[in-house]
């Protein structure tokens, strides 16, 4: 009983310990950019500095968290939205080029992963684009495309090739033994297609998928910026730059992006994780 | 059905690949016939091609030449009359013990209510109950060849073909296993074509033990074991039987350890 209560005693304080210093470690950030900000602004201890020019391009960190909180409630001053409104934007864009995305790079994926001719046709044209960053394209579909389609399809684009680069890693690596197990019960292609290939393929998607949601937040961000109708947080953000000056905005705009991505790798993650103990595999 | 119907019949089975832009000759007019309800093990070195003989068995691989009459049908694709049982277990990792059992039966399209009646029989048969629906991870390795035994048996194949299943296995689940085996097979009554590199093994459990030869491989001889089940390793009978075997395995081996010395 004794030895019990001693390791749980010393789990508790490694753990307290590891708990301390991560809070001290975001502690002395805020310490550290407090510092800078209040030498930039010639506040406090560095009273008899004259104001730089650049301080307003660093604000306090309690400006930037009530700027975030504002903008929950107040519209902002160029384009007359609430935040919500922005992130229903961005989540839009994100929505429409993930799932047009994930519904083409899925088949493609295993279909390239299974056949080797299939393979050999759709490889070329995977090299030949792959290397080009998505955002090359940004100006051109935002001309060509408008401004609807243009944001979703850079998005599409970053979604895409993490979705098929491991879909069809995914399909390639199936167990070869699994394949002969299924057809030495009977199964037909489609079984094994169905049985096995997708089966084995689900956390390959999986991880495709959450690479690709924080390659499309990466996109609609820098699209957005390029120009948007109807708002998004990256055009917040611009905007807030460009029209109107305000940097704590400007934080606050890049801590909604932050969250957003978060949130949204953190829930497919979370499926994963869910998918793959479901399945038995990990 | 008489005991002595013939339910396998390999007929000059030749079999020849290239691999890395070397031409190997695999078998070479290999002859087989196995009777209803026997029990026969495949025994020889290794690369003599013995898992190449089960692979053609169960249509996962074609001969070169010859053919395969299982039941009196010629053997031309893999097909639910052949269970197969690996030694690396190929189970579906994502689906449960009861899951595995029945992915035949789905092929099939039996229906659920008939599946799990199929399945919980076979659970019963090999030893498993109470673990229906764990997943393949947390079975030891005895356990997971037992579902792999049902999950083969579940189609009612007229043969069952084994390819060292116990291989992976440690010594002590290995002989729990063997007897397991033969408690299935007298209560199945399946005919059993078994590939195993142990001669302890094939002495153990076979009716007739087929020795091949070094590569290409052809029977090199068949013999019938003829001792009482069940077989006590320690007999002095049993020693026998394992001492000739051992000595024709030998000779096969030097073959083997002389041409990979001297390639051609």
């Amino acid at each position: 009983m004794d030895s019990i209560a001693k390791t749980l005693s010393k789990a508790i304080i490694t753990n307290w310990l590891r708990i301390i210093l991560g809070v001290m470690s975001l502690e002395t950030f805020l310490i550290l950019w407090s510092l800078y900000s209040g030498w930039l602004h010639g506040d406090w201890i560095f009273s008899n500095r004259p104001l730089s020019t650049s301080a307003e391009f660093l604000p306090y960190p309690w400006d930037v968290l009530s700027a975030f909180a504002q903008s929950f409630t107040v519209r902002d001053p160029v384009s007359n939205l609430y935040m919500t409104s922005h992130m229903y934007a961005s989540l839009k864009r994100i929505f429409f080029g993930f799932v047009l995305a994930f519904c083409l790079a899925v088949p493609l994926g295993l279909l390239m992963g299974r056949s080797k001719n299939a393979d050999a046709v759709g490889k070329p044209i995977l090299e030949l684009f792959r290397p080009i960053p998505p955002l090359a394209w940004a100006p051109l579909f935002l001309i060509a495309l408008k401004f609807f389609w243009g944001p979703i399809a850079i998005v599409f684009l970053g979604v895409f090739f993490p979705i098929l680069l491991n879909v069809i890693l995914g399909a390639k690596s199936v167990d070869p033994m699994l394949i002969d197990a299924a057809r030495a019960l009977g199964a037909r292609r489609r079984d094994v297609f169905a049985k096995v290939v997708l089966p084995s393929t689900l956390p390959y998607i999986m991880t495709g998928v959450t690479v690709g949601l924080g390659v499309g937040w990466m996109c609609i961000v820098a699209a957005e910026m390029l120009g948007a109708v109807g708002g998004g947080v990256g055009y917040y953000i611009y905007n807030m730059v460009y029209q109107a000056g305000m940097y704590d905005k400007v934080y606050a705009g890049m801590a909604v992006i932050g969250l957003l991505s978060v949130l949204t790798t953190g829930v497919a993650a979370l499926f994963e994780r869910r998918l793959t103990r479901w399945m038995g595999m990990k | 059905m008489d005991g002595n119907e013939v339910t396998i019949s390999l007929r000059h089975l030749c079999k020849s690949f290239t691999k890395n832009r070397g031409f190997v000759q695999a078998l070479d007019d290999f002859n087989l016939d196995v009777n209803q309800g026997e029990f026969v093990c495949l025994l020889g070195p290794s690369g003599c091609g013995k898992t190449t003989v089960l692979r053609i068995v169960a249509g996962l691989e074609s001969a070169s030449g010859g053919e395969v009459i299982v039941g009196g049908k010629k053997v031309a694709s893999a097909g639910p009359d052949r269970g197969m049982v690996f030694q690396e277990f190929a189970l579906f990792p994502w689906r449960t013990v009861r899951k595995n059992i029945e992915f035949g039966l789905e092929v099939k399209g039996v229906p659920e209510g008939e599946r799990s009646r199929i399945s919980s029989k076979l659970i019963e048969l090999v030893g498993l109950k109470g673990f229906e629906d764990a997943h393949p991870k947390e079975l030891s390795g005895g356990m997971k060849q037992r579902v792999g035994i049902a999950r083969a048996l579940a189609n009612e194949p007229a043969v069952l073909l084994m390819d060292e299943p116990f291989g992976s296995l440690d010594a002590q689940t290995r002989n729990l296993m063997q007897k397991e085996l033969l408690r299935i097979w007298s209560a199945t009554g399946k005919t059993i074509l078994f590939v195993t590199h142990s001669v302890d093994e094939a002495v153990f459990l076979a009716d007739r033990i087929v020795v091949m030869t070094a590569r290409p491989g052809k029977v090199r001889e068949a013999m019938v074991v003829g001792l009482p089940r069940p077989r006590d390793r320690t007999s002095r009978e049993f020693i026998e039987v394992r001492g000739k075997v051992l000595t024709e395995l030998d000779e096969e081996f030097e073959k083997a350890r002389a041409k990979e010395l001297s390639p051609d």
